[in-house]
């Protein structure tokens, strides 16, 4: 469904991304595992559109989409959840996740049906729809930037370190709710430091490293393949 | 008593006008990050269309405001798509420079068309008014009910709609917009519409109890300038209230001081909020 192949990115003389080539199917959920500056969130920027790629192609459904904007492949059923919420601040609960259709909005029926299903997954939402997302704790400003990536009713739905900063219950919370969007149907990439917590609900997992792919295997494999080349992302 | 009454009506009036042009700036400002420089350009070719729609083409005054609307909306969207979004990955010193060169080119391109005279602008509302003990002219009367009824439509426009969410949106976290589906290129084009529109409502009700001329706008995109620094860089409400902080500062110092300083007042107050609070009143600390 969603390849990255030979994709590099540089940032003027530095070289952010090498050679990635990664494939997520219909259906999956798969994990991109790494330590701070790895490449993570270059390459989801990349698929969004944030960033492009100086070389490589990056295609959906066959078809490519390399170097497109933003606000295109939010259409072609990009969602991008990023790291560090990107919420408005300022406006409430609910403006935020109707913003999140902003894409979508002219399908005011799918939009409503959708906003209910994000306040069954996490009903705190509901509760604090008229609060604005400045004010909610960080746990809450993770749900709500989950859901706000629902909202345009994506294909496939990227998470960046939905975990960072948040208590080992909350975390918890938000991986249960991730593997459930999978279940539904949404094809799922993961990008965590978490490895314990992402492998557990992951078919497939990657590991990156200065921005080339190490590792690639089934969820346990990747695990057990870790434990022994990268123990240091297995400790957290 | 009286004379407080009229200063403060004439805060009201000088206000309005500065909010106006202020809320174009900081719209621009908090969305794309640009200083405008060539604000107090447009407020200049707004007045002078105005002028000229009535004057060569005997149109009305209402009409005539509309007129210039849409042509200092377009040209300021002109200007962000030819000069300003060329420039989106440059150093932010580009912009600025790119914005004095703009404004410089609008001024010589104004006097080389209609001349460097000043002119009056002529106004269905030249009637005076008397009420609370005070006299004042129906413009004045009709600056200050344009001015709070273009605001109250910006902010309608900002709050209701999903275009106008979009921009603020946008002013609040720009990734975060893109990520949602907004289209940057749409947003800059319809902030500078705006911004433009705004300025040449402002000029348009200004000028027939001022004069119109090239250097029109100095002064008050120097003021605009200060206003939002008063209020926050990019903060809508900012924009609105140290307009009239402004307008009543001045109108009252030239009153209880002396009118040959109610220019200084505006930097006074500059240098005083820069000191306490130079976030701005409305702009939390770090926020930009």
């Amino acid at each position: 469904m969603l390849k990255l192949r030979d994709v590099s990115v540089r940032y003027g003389m530095y070289e952010a991304l090498a050679d990635v080539s990664l494939s997520v199917a219909e259906g999956e959920l798969v994990v991109l595992l790494g330590a701070n500056g790895a490449g993570k969130s270059t390459i989801f920027r990349t698929i969004s559109g944030l960033n492009k790629p100086t070389q490589g192609e990056v295609t959906l459904h066959k078809k490519s989409i390399g170097g497109r904007s933003a606000s295109r492949l939010v259409k072609m059923g990009i969602g991008h959840c990023p790291e560090g919420r990107k919420l408005f601040p300022q406006m409430s609960v609910f403006e935020n996740l109707k913003m999140g259709a902003y894409a979508v909005r002219r399908n005011k029926k799918a939009t409503s049906d959708v906003l209910a299903q994000v306040y069954e997954l996490f009903p705190i939402l509901k509760d604090k729809q008229k609060e604005n997302a400045g004010s909610l704790s960080g746990g809450q400003q993770q749900m709500l930037a989950i859901g706000r990536s629902l909202m345009s009713r994506p294909k496939v739905v990227l998470f960046d370190e939905p975990s960072i900063g948040l208590a080992p219950l909350i975390t918890k919370q938000v991986f249960d709710v991730i593997e459930e969007i999978n279940k539904q149907g949404t094809t799922v990439l993961l990008a965590e430091q978490n490895a314990n917590a992402a492998l557990r609900i992951a078919d497939r997992g990657y590991v990156i490293e200065n921005g080339r792919i190490v590792i690639e295997a089934l969820g346990n494999s990747c695990w057990k393949m870790m434990k022994f080349e990268k123990p240091i992302l297995v400790r957290n | 008593m009286d004379v407080l009454a009229q200063q403060l009506f004439n805060g009201l009036t000088v206000g309005s006008v500065y909010s106006l042009v202020a809320l174009g700036l900081t719209l621009v400002y908090g969305i794309l990050h640009i200083p405008n420089f060539a604000h107090g350009a447009l407020y200049m070719v707004g007045g002078y269309v105005t002028l000229m729609a009535m004057a060569l083409l005997g149109m009305p005054y209402f009409v005539a405001m509309a007129v210039s609307i849409v042509v200092v909306g377009a040209i300021a969207m002109l200007m962000e798509r030819i000069v300003f979004h060329p420039l989106r990955h440059s150093p932010p010193i580009h912009d600025k420079i790119a914005a004095i060169g703009i404004l410089l080119f609008l001024e010589a391109l104004v006097q080389f068309i209609w001349g460097a005279e000043y002119r009056a602008m002529s106004t269905p509302f030249a009637d005076t008014v008397s009420f609370l003990g005070i006299t004042v002219t129906w413009q004045r009367v009709m600056i200050i009910v344009a001015a709070v009824i273009a605001m109250l439509l910006l902010q309608l426009f900002l709050k209701k709609t999903m275009v106008g969410s979009a921009i603020v949106a946008m002013s609040q976290n720009r990734e975060g917009a893109f990520l949602v589906g907004i289209n940057a290129n749409r947003v800059a084009m319809l902030t500078f519409f705006i911004s433009g529109a705004l300025a040449a409502i402002a000029a348009s009700i200004a000028s027939p109890i001022n004069l119109v001329y090239p250097g029109m706008g100095h002064l008050v995109i120097l003021k605009a300038f200060v206003i939002i620094i008063i209020g926050g860089m990019g903060s809508v409400p900012g924009a609105i209230v140290g307009g009239y902080i402004l307008g009543f500062s001045e109108s009252l110092g030239a009153t209880f001081i002396s009118s040959a300083y109610s220019d200084l007042i505006a930097f006074l107050l500059l240098v005083i909020i820069l000191t306490i609070r130079p976030q701005g009143l409305f702009v939390k600390k770090g926020a930009h």
